[in-house]
């Protein structure tokens, strides 16, 4: 267990501490704003600190006014998520104009209910068509690991304020791979849940299709006591699930003796520098996983969420490129008036071709329980990085990140990206692909290869 | 005719038209680069042939 006013705290080492009585919630609150103010000026993680609101609820937890199991526990989300006073930047200078947030967030609110206490809001590619982490508007949040590199995105600030130690969880979003890309490649473990099982009520939308919200962290505990924290059926959301809650923090550490544990092969086999494959290999070793199974047509679904994208993002953002495209960040605009302009056909292809993928991939988990997958093609690119070349193609960073998230948040399913890192290099993740609903086992998945020290996060 | 390339210029400029949208001059270079990536990225999705009995899954409830 570390100090629990350090850096590499988690969020269970600090409800622990508080819950017994060894530190108080307001000395963690100040020193992680401590620790927000130093590291600041180098990773540019987040656009708003909510300070005074912070210590209040310190207070009030220190009082005994506030329980439960993430109490004193300080958090921060990405700034598309609403918190009551502020503007819902969500990455753009645009909103900045629009109405103050009324009320937290959904999900803002169930953290709060267990005890965490919101710090910030957090830097965030504009309106999360991105997977870079850069903003135009706010400055790139720069990767803790190495400054001079991308934390990938769209929830770039999320990605950074965990990997710098500023706060041991954030919130994210992940419409393609925006929790994914960022917890790979800043070292982190990242629940991206099914599509549906966490409220969206409250938070900034892009894509209806695919919007998911969940968390980075640290350590695989922390994401299942903030997953189980957040479940529960939300009718302000009407994608959100009415299944009951399912928590994952009983069986956190049940190993992995009854998983069958397969390696997704040909799309995720290829297309990528080798240091994403030799992750993959790693975590499967430890695994004891040795069959790889082919998603079909991964390549189709890839194109399909791109189009899908493209195209509810272009339409949703239409008013606002009519009326101030000035005022959009230049990596964002043309690509969403892109978007506007593509032929209905195609979205209406994209999606009856997504119901023929999930049949097809639901088909597999008949035979298997995991799929292990690359999180993202390469490790972090340089900033301002515009192209990089894989396997001897030159491709688009922006479009490219995201080629091996896309194909398995496309059809919803839950995934854990887990980190690992060679000696010397940066750090890069895998995902843990699970069927529908079934979080339970992906986390279980990563817990294993955490305590066997293959998949491990510190901080910078 | 089918497999001529598409004149994305034109496209650009007449589905803007078409949806009211206004394109400086200076973001049109890369609205039209954007649209024939797109293109390029669509590819595998288009040349699939979908059942006829296939339809989308729909998340609308009466």
């Amino acid at each position: 267990m570390s100090d629990p006013l350090s850096k590499a705290a988690t969020a269970a080492d600090i409800a622990r501490a508080v819950a017994s009585g060894a530190v108080t919630a307001t000395t963690v609150i100040d020193a992680a704003l401590k620790r927000i103010e130093a590291a600041e000026p180098t990773v540019n993680a987040f656009t708003d600190i909510v300070a005074e609101r912070a210590k209040m609820r310190a207070t009030d937890i220190d009082a005994g006014k506030v329980k439960g199991p993430l109490a004193g526990v300080p958090f921060a989300v990405k700034n598309l998520f609403d918190i009551e006073g502020l503007p819902t930047r969500a990455g753009s200078k645009i909103n900045i104009d629009g109405p103050k947030a009324v009320r937290d967030g959904a999900l803002v609110r169930r953290l709060e209910q267990a005890g965490a206490i919101l710090v910030g809001g957090l830097n965030m590619g504009e309106y999360a068509y991105d997977f870079t982490g850069e903003n135009a508007h706010y400055g790139p949040s720069r990767n803790p690991h190495d400054p001079v590199r991308m934390t990938g995105g769209s929830s770039g600030g999320s990605g950074a304020a965990v990997a710098a130690g500023e706060v041991p969880l954030a919130l994210g979003s992940d419409t393609n791979g925006s929790i994914r890309v960022p917890a790979s490649l800043c070292g982190l473990f990242g629940l991206k849940p099914t599509y549906g099982r966490l409220s969206r009520a409250g938070s900034f939308p892009f894509v209806d299709a695919f919007d998911h919200l969940g968390p980075l962290a640290r350590s695989t505990e922390d994401l299942a006591l903030s997953f189980d924290a957040m479940q529960g059926w939300d009718p302000a959301d009407p994608v959100c699930t009415d299944r009951d809650i399912e928590p994952t923090v009983p069986t956190l550490y049940d190993g992995i003796d009854n998983l069958k544990i397969a390696v997704a092969g040909d799309y995720f086999a290829k297309g990528g520098e080798p240091e994403c494959f030799e992750a993959v290999a790693t975590a499967a070793k430890a695994l004891g996983a040795s069959r790889v199974i082919v998603l079909p047509n991964a390549a189709a679904a890839r194109s399909a969420a791109y189009v899908i994208t493209a195209m509810e993002g272009g339409q949703l953002h239409l008013p606002r490129l009519k009326a101030r495209p000035q005022d959009f960040d230049p990596d964002t605009r043309e690509r969403l008036m892109a978007g506007a302009l593509l032929p209905g056909s195609w979205y209406v292809k994209a999606q009856r071709f997504r119901r023929q993928y999930r049949a097809e991939v639901l088909k597999l988990f008949d035979e298997v329980d995991i799929v292990l997958a690359p999180a993202t093609p390469c490790s972090a690119p340089r900033l301002g990085q515009v192209m990089m070349t894989i396997g001897g193609i030159e491709l688009p960073v922006r479009a490219s990140l995201g080629l091996f998230t896309q194909p398995i948040s496309f059809i919803g399913l839950p995934v854990v990206a887990v980190p690992t890192r060679k000696a010397g290099a940066m750090p890069i993740g895998v995902q843990v692909i699970a069927r529908p609903y079934n979080e339970a086992a992906a986390l279980r998945v990563a817990a294993h290869l955490e305590k066997q020290g293959v998949c491990v996060s510190t901080p910078a | 005719m089918a497999d001529e390339k598409p004149d994305v210029a034109r496209w650009v400029e007449e589905g803007a038209k078409a949806i009211g949208l206004s394109i400086a001059p200076e973001y049109r270079a890369n609205v039209i680069l954007n649209v024939e990536r797109s293109l390029a990225i669509a590819q595998p999705l288009l040349a699939l042939e979908l059942d006829d009995e296939l339809t989308s899954l729909a998340v609308y409830r009466p």
